[in-house]
């Protein structure tokens, strides 16, 4: 690791971390679901029987533990990168919550979806293209000098 | 009464990505990810007033997520709450002054145009 240069431990810390949010958020959401779909309406039931059979059901506290392992992967990226850089990027969800639902949930996935996810796609890479951090850019950056040009 | 759902995820949702952004920002780059470089990021976090006001509301967003997903489909719920995006993507270039330069705009739109072919 140590005998990488820091362009491509920043690309390897990215890539980890990306993958750390889109598996937390896509499968913590695909558990959620599923539990979801096991415990009775809340109309049906007593508010504490409600929450009762959620809190005793392993898929809602599988579900629940990768949302917050994903929310603070989120965290933790927001110290280096854009929040518009991170976004789209974890965009990439889509695509994979997609693949889970038909595969998982038997939800019918119909051909504008898959076209849908395609173009989510295409997006997720123009993003991935741009640099994570634009504001810690220092004042010899050429953007910089042009804000400044505009202004006097 | 689900799009009543799907507009509270949205709106909660932003305010604490931006909040959470703004906050952590503030921080310099995380890089030691030992145990005592962690308990100090978590430190970092509960300590942090507008970092906590974005979890906040995250949790609100993540409780009005699944009440959402009592009455509509996972593959419902996940594109139409979506439309925060473009909201969040404007807040970053006006009020967190990050530059949203041509190519994250397109990203930002071929991702939206995606998940609305998706609701449909």
């Amino acid at each position: 690791m140590k005998t990488l240069d820091k362009e491509t431990r920043c690309a390897i810390k990215n890539a980890i971390f990306v993958v750390l949010i889109v598996f937390g958020n896509t499968v913590g959401n695909l558990m959620l679901a599923i539990s979801m779909n096991q415990t009775p309406s809340i109309s049906s039931v007593t508010v504490p029987n409600y929450f009762g059979a959620m809190l005793t059901n392993p898929f809602f506290l599988a579900g629940t533990f990768l949302s917050a392992l994903s929310l603070l992967a989120q965290l933790t990226m927001y110290t280096w990168a854009d929040l518009s850089y991170v976004l789209p990027v974890t965009a990439s969800g889509y695509v994979v919550t997609a693949i889970l639902s038909k595969f998982f949930l038997q939800e019918h996935v119909s051909m504008f979806r898959w076209i849908g996810v395609v173009i989510i796609s295409f997006g997720v890479f123009f993003v991935a293209e741009t640099p994570p951090d634009t504001k810690h850019v220092d004042a010899t950056h050429p953007d910089a000098q042009q804000v400044e040009g505009v202004s006097q | 009464m689900r799009w009543v759902w799907v507009l509270a995820v949205v709106l909660t949702s932003t305010a604490g990505d931006v909040f959470s952004a703004k906050g952590m920002s503030e921080r310099g780059e995380i890089e030691d990810f030992r145990p005592r470089g962690l308990a100090r990021v978590v430190h970092y976090i509960v300590t942090h007033p507008m970092v906590l006001a974005g979890i906040i509301c995250n949790a609100i967003s993540f409780g009005a997520f699944l009440a959402l997903l009592s009455v509509a489909q996972l593959s419902f719920a996940v594109p139409a709450t979506a439309s925060s995006y473009i909201l969040k993507t404007l807040l970053a270039e006006f009020y967190l002054r990050e530059r949203v330069d041509r190519r994250r705009w397109i990203g930002v739109a071929l991702v939206s145009a995606g998940i609305i072919l998706i609701s449909i």
